[in-house]
């Protein structure tokens, strides 16, 4: 099976899955060495922004081009199957995270560093997001 | 793959039978996806009652004519 021959949503869910995990892998890169050069918890703005304006910027690109390419799919509503995969995908990821976020703050409740605590819990939304994509692939390929 | 459910169907066979009507038609007409329907026939999908109706009327049959319960 080709990539055009997928639908719409498993089309989104592949695109969106793999600029999460490039903004995730290029955030690791742009964060760690600076984590093991002071070894502190480097600030978050500069690198929030980052991720953020890359994050839209990508998002808008990506759902542009595939609604483009596919108009009448983009404009239709997801249909039964694809809710409840939707669903599904959007219930399991949240567990992660939820699991994340709290091993952050009790991590902020040994080691009190805001900066820290920051970047714990936005890696568990980035790692979350990539979950809720593969998920979503997942139970489309299964069937719902 | 998950363990498929229990039901049945006769989708493709009646798609045959009704001129060969191809699967992104009969999705169009009874409000589902190509993909979905693709999923039906492989038994991987459960439809809805109401999508299970609908398929039923616009093949012109009853319901128990396209879907069965292995159960």
């Amino acid at each position: 099976m080709s990539f055009q021959d997928l639908s719409f949503r498993e089309k989104s869910a592949w695109a969106m899955g793999a600029l999460v995990l490039a903004i995730t892998i290029f955030y690791l890169i742009d964060v760690q060495p600076i984590s093991w050069r002071t070894g502190e918890a480097p600030p978050v703005d500069r690198h929030f922004i980052k991720i953020t304006i890359a994050t839209i910027v990508g998002s808008i690109l990506i759902q542009g081009l595939l609604a483009a390419r596919n108009p009448k799919e983009a404009d239709a509503p997801a249909d039964e199957r694809e809710r409840l995969a939707l669903a599904r995908a959007g219930s399991l990821s949240g567990f992660i995270l939820g699991f994340g976020s709290i091993a952050a703050l009790m991590n902020y409740l040994v080691h009190p560093n805001g900066d820290l605590l920051f970047h714990g819990i936005l890696l568990s939304l980035l790692v979350s997001t990539i979950a809720e994509s593969a998920l979503q692939i997942f139970f489309f390929r299964r069937g719902g | 793959m998950g363990k498929r459910p229990p039901i049945t169907n006769r989708v493709k066979l009646h798609r045959m039978l009704a001129g060969g009507i191809t699967q992104a038609e009969l999705g169009e007409a009874v409000g589902v996806t190509r993909h979905t329907i693709i999923a039906i026939e492989q038994g991987a999908y459960s439809p809805s009652l109401e999508t299970a109706f609908r398929i039923a009327r616009h093949f012109g049959v009853g319901i128990e004519d396209v879907f069965g319960w292995e159960g």
